[in-house]
């Protein structure tokens, strides 16, 4: 990495209060669906009651018929103006199958919930009304819900032209994994049901579309996290050129993969702007949002070990029910899961099988983990579970076969390279943090009274910030830092912000460079036509690259105005001081010049002092992590992550034999990121993630009838953690710095739902083992842990 | 349905029954709005005229006379819980008003009217006005009536019927010496209730002299669970067994829901029944040894 004038008395490192933190706290913020302009229309979007059906005829007369109604369109009459969705990510690229993903359904439904027609009226409540006027025709179709009876021989296909429903199919075959299973004192088998389950930001998706009537062309006001490959995706699929589509990502209120793009709105929306010439918003309801689904996987592992237990083979065949084909990068968390396999251990011989699913179910899209979060969940209950087998505890067995923190950077079996990390370390952190003694005591205790606590440690390893050859998957990303002529400072980035907080760590990093006080820096996200081309907001990238090309074009900055400074004070560069934002002259007396007057002639004195730059004060400047390696080595590996972010996490939970319901007692975590640059802002992700974790193994599921239509429709069905159900959070770092990104930067963002959800539910079957209960069937919702135990007592 | 609804704000208890004579199935009262918005922002229900009650004084208020406390439809959540007559003569009412779910916002808004009226299987304030055996003063066109909560619940109508008003609540007193239990069970801290019950118990001397004990949330209606044959028994895990078998038994159609299935829901309304009976003798003994 080029120097750093980043120093102990800047603001890398230390809690800032979030620059855009304050207007979402007063209501000020200005959310996409706070835009609304002249002329201003709503569409309602009607959707399939079906999860497979023929659609004979869509009657779009009635609606056509309702006062305020402007435009009625079917499946049919849209993809006359249209192309299929460009894929996020073309599986086909991976060796997968590529389906034509319409805006709406055509002729057949493959999911609940497909958009079937659209409504464009004057407000929102005549478009909902018009919309429960167009008759549609459907033969309902039997429909295939289940991963693996999709897979049978005479399955129904969801696609109808396809020979089979795999998506893909994935082996990460390395080593001798049979050998390994031959040669082995004990082999352990875990099967894991990790059910659907969802994200929810508590901003819905919204996009707002309007014609530009002076320029023919299209501005989409839009919830999505990634402005410039989206708009690449309009482009094809409107059949426009880019360069007449500007997308405006405003400030967002949770995004989580959620608001990756592929949704059929984004292009449905614009296509009705262009068509009605008029703005045309869509506000997602949360029924809607509910019928996004994400990790819904069922592993068949083995783990073989020796006497000792040392890992000696791993084999995972599972299957991914990624319902309907989608334009969304959803299907992608599948291939990841396997990808990260086998997580922070040092095993060689493996044997992963990824069977990449579709079904009737509604599409998955994109969800905080992206894969990786089922990898440790499935890793960290077959952990616990052969520790149990094996009659070791789960803290030794772990630490027998944690990579060690001298083996970095570290190549694992399906070519990851990771770059740095304390696993051992990072799990003694977490328990001494949790007072795990004094848990094992309380435990002893409670159990003589008749009470179950458990105790639960889980590892979570998560790739970030990828770069996936041949896609809009970039890895890299750009910044400009701009000076104005009064000394303060613009940033304008390609990453954005999901709500994150990003903009305040990267406005850190800029002022440390710059020299100048924070408050004088303004950050710019997600506008197209005034961000730098960039990839937007996803894999916890957004520091690493948007904070580390925004470093580089800060430095380079600074470079110029440090000459600009020494011109006017007429010393030599290397006799120039800057401090406390004045420029001086070693051993020259005289007035100081401020920061900003130096500015002032970097603009106005270009044919004197100023000669020796460039002006403007304005430098755009790239991060393209250097660890990523896509020529591929002698086994065909290509090492697409730059960050392996890590943790370790404890659960504590006391369950209750009467009800099945499990309390939270306490969880820690030792979390490691590489360099910390706003501890409040990397605690807020981290807690954020256990949130997501816990949730989502205790409670969130999204469920279905046996005819595949979605029952989860509120949240009501589907039931988020509150504050009463979340423990004290005791949250430590244990960084490693990265040592291949600016100040040693790993990912913060996205890892952790897996790490901590796999630590509550081992943590609840360690509880239940005196009663012989053991749940490897996600969620552990009261009813199902009460009918296990119900049927461990039964069997007595 | 109608896309622009209309908005009336009668200030008499007779203009607000006027209106519902007038208006019949078109028109929907708001109190608190906390059932009906969300409604209509979903989309769900589209009324034609909205008849916000608010501004009825005769809805509002909590007195004591001549041994009856009455409490006004429009009284909310918050005041339940707060107010001194009511904590005196119905802490029941008071904690079950305390755990109606949805925090601070529905608290304050929500009014006892608006949760009877509702009639949801799952809301928390009508199985302790069913142990309290409450009445009802309901108004409408022809006058003010005065109906026991229990044949209201036992009337297969949806509500009150669309021209009646709900005005007050007629509670007597929690029988002096009874103590009493109010157990809720919810999957997590933002789920609905899986089963709740409430307990009115008086001991005589160990033994339990009379028990009222009320199971919701479980099924579609609320039960009455009879425990006759354990009257004059003391308590003990034999008793706690059988007060279990007589919910599970008196619970024949448990509803089903996301939160869990029929089985389970069945098990724990007997053990939030056994729970809140417990918990009504245990404080009884607290207050003994105090």
């Amino acid at each position: 990495m080029s120097t750093s004038q980043a120093d102990s008395k800047g603001y890398v490192g230390k809690f800032v209060r979030t620059k855009e933190g304050r207007a979402p706290l007063l209501g000020k913020a200005k959310y996409t669906n706070d835009y609304t302009f002249a002329g201003q229309l709503y569409a309602h979007i009607l959707r399939s009651p079906h999860a497979s059906a023929v659609i004979n005829s869509v009657d779009v007369s009635g609606a056509k018929k309702v006062a305020g109604v402007r435009l009625v369109m079917s499946g049919r009459e849209v993809a006359e103006y249209t192309n299929p969705i460009t894929d996020y990510l073309d599986p086909a690229v991976f060796g997968g199958k590529s389906a034509d993903i319409r805006p709406m359904a055509v002729d057949r439904a493959w999911c609940f919930g497909q958009p079937v027609a659209i409504v464009v009226a004057d407000d929102a409540n005549i478009a909902r009304y018009a919309a429960s006027r167009i008759q549609v025709d459907y033969t309902p179709l039997e429909a295939v819900t289940d991963a693996e009876q999709a897979l049978a021989e005479d399955a129904p296909r969801v696609v109808p032209e396809w020979d089979d429903n795999l998506l893909m199919y994935v082996p990460f075959v390395f080593g001798d994994t049979d050998s390994a299973f031959a040669s082995a004192a004990h082999v352990v088998s875990t099967e894991v049901g990790i059910h659907r389950f969802s994200t929810q930001p508590m901003e819905t998706r919204c996009y707002n579309a309007v014609w530009e009537h002076d320029t023919e062309s299209i501005t989409l006001y839009a919830t999505s996290q990634n402005p410039h490959p989206l708009r690449l995706v309009l482009a094809e699929t409107l059949r426009m050129p880019e360069n007449k589509i500007r997308i405006i990502a405003s400030t967002i209120g949770g995004a989580f993969g959620m608001k990756m793009h592929g949704h059929p709105e984004e292009s449905l929306l614009c296509l009705m702007a262009k068509l009605t010439g008029r703005p045309v918003k869509w506000v997602e309801s949360r029924e809607e949002c509910l019928l996004i689904g994400a990790r819904e996987q069922r592993h068949y592992l083995e783990m073989a070990f020796d006497d000792e237990g040392r890992m000696l083979g791993l084999r995972d065949r599972f299957y991914a029910n990624l319902g309907a084909p989608s334009a969304c990068p959803g299907w992608g968390m599948a291939f990841l899961t396997g990808l990260t396999m086998p997580g922070p251990y040092r095993v060689r011989d493996i044997d992963v099988q990824v069977h990449a699913v579709n079904t009737n179910k509604p599409s998955w899209n994109a969800a905080r983990g992206y894969g990786k979060e089922s990898t440790a969940i499935a890793l960290e209950l077959a952990m616990d579970h052969a520790a149990r087998q094996l009659g070791m505890s789960p803290v030794e067995l772990r630490l027998k076969n944690f990579i060690r923190h001298d083996e970095f950077p570290y190549g694992s079996p399906t070519g990851l390279m990771y770059d740095s990390g304390d696993y051992g370390g990072a799990l003694s952190k977490a328990l001494d943090a949790i007072n795990h003694e004094d848990w094992l005591e309380k435990q002893a205790q409670a159990l003589a009274e008749g009470r179950y606590i458990g105790i639960g440690v889980a590892f979570e390893l998560t790739p970030e910030g990828g770069a996936i050859p041949g896609t809009m998957v970039a890895g890299y990303d750009s910044s400009t830092v701009r000076v104005g002529p009064d000394g303060t400072v613009r940033v304008l980035t390609g990453i954005t912000s999901p709500g994150t907080g990003n903009a305040t760590g990267i406005a850190q990093i800029v002022a440390d460079e710059l020299g100048v006080d924070i408050d004088h820096i303004e950050v710019l996200q997600g506008d197209t036509n005034a961000s730098p081309y960039g990839f937007g907001n996803y894999s916890g990238r957004s520091t690493i690259v948007g904070g580390g090309s925004a470093a580089l074009a800060a430095q380079d900055v600074r470079k110029m105005i440090d000459k600009v400074a020494a011109a006017l004070l007429e010393v030599d560069l290397e006799a120039l001081e800057f401090q406390d934002g004045l420029y001086f002259g070693r051993g020259k007396p005289g007035t100081p010049l401020s920061f900003a007057e130096v500015c002032y002639a970097a603009y106005t004195r270009a044919y004197d002092v100023a000669l020796c730059i460039e002006p403007p004060l304005e430098v755009t400047r790239t991060f393209r992590p250097p660890s990523i390696r896509h020529t591929p080595d002698k086994n065909g590996h290509i090492n697409p992550y730059p960050s392996y972010s890590n943790a370790a996490y404890v659960s504590v939970c006391e369950v209750d034999r009467e009800t099945g319901k499990v309390e939270l007692l306490a969880i820690s975590a030792a979390h490691d990121c590489g360099k910390v640059i706003n501890p409040v802002l990397v605690e807020g992700q981290a807690c954020g993630a256990i949130g997501f974790g816990l949730g989502g193994v205790l409670s969130e599921e999204i469920t279905f009838d046996e005819g595949g239509r979605q029952l989860t429709r509120s949240f009501v069905d589907y039931v988020m953690p509150r504050m009463s159900d979340v423990p004290d959070i005791t949250m430590v770092h244990h960084d490693s710095p990265n040592p291949d990104t600016y100040l040693g930067l790993k990912g913060a963002g996205e890892a952790g739902v897996g790490g901590s959800a796999a630590a509550v539910v081992n943590s609840v079957n360690n509880a239940l083992q005196p009663l012989g209960v053991l749940i490897h069937d996600l969620p552990l919702s009261p009813p199902r842990v009460w009918a296990a135990i119900q049927a461990a007592e039964g069997g007595h | 349905m109608s896309l622009y609804p209309m908005y009336a704000r009668p200030r008499s208890v007779e203009e607000a029954v006027g209106l519902l004579a007038g208006l019949s199935s078109g028109a929907v009262v708001v109190a608190g709005g906390q059932e009906l918005m969300p409604a209509v922002n979903s989309g769900t229900l589209m009324p034609e005229v909205f008849i916000d009650v608010a501004g009825i004084e005769a809805l509002r208020g909590i007195d004591f006379n001549e041994g009856v406390l009455s409490i006004g439809a429009l009284t909310v959540h918050r005041e339940l819980q707060g107010n001194a007559l009511v904590g005196e003569h119905l802490p029941l009412l008071a904690n079950s008003a305390s755990q109606v779910g949805g925090g601070w916002q529905v608290h304050n808004r929500g009014t006892i009217g608006g949760n009877i009226v509702a009639m949801h299987p799952l809301y928390d304030i009508a199985p302790s006005l069913l142990a309290l055996e409450v009445e009802l003063e309901i108004a409408d066109e022809s006058g003010v009536r005065t109906t026991a909560f229990a044949d209201v619940l036992t009337d297969t109508r949806h509500g009150l019927g669309s021209d009646s008003l709900l005005v007050r609540v007629l509670a007597r007193p929690q029988p002096s010496g009874s103590c009493w239990g109010y157990q809720k069970f919810k999957s997590t801290g933002g789920a609905y209730g899986s089963a709740n019950a409430a307990a009115i118990v008086q001991l005589d001397g160990q033994s339990l002299s009379a028990v009222r004990l009320v199971v919701g949330a479980a099924a579609e209606k609320l039960e009455v669970i009879d425990l006759s044959h354990i009257v004059g028994k003391p308590w003990s895990e034999d008793v706690g067994r059988t007060i279990e078998a007589a919910c599970r038994e008196a619970i024949s159609q448990p509803l089903s829901d996301q939160q869990g299935d029929a089985e389970w829901r069945r098990a724990m309304a007997g053990v939030v029944a056994r729970r809140a009976v417990q918990q009504a003798i245990n404080s009884q003994r607290e207050e003994g040894a105090a």
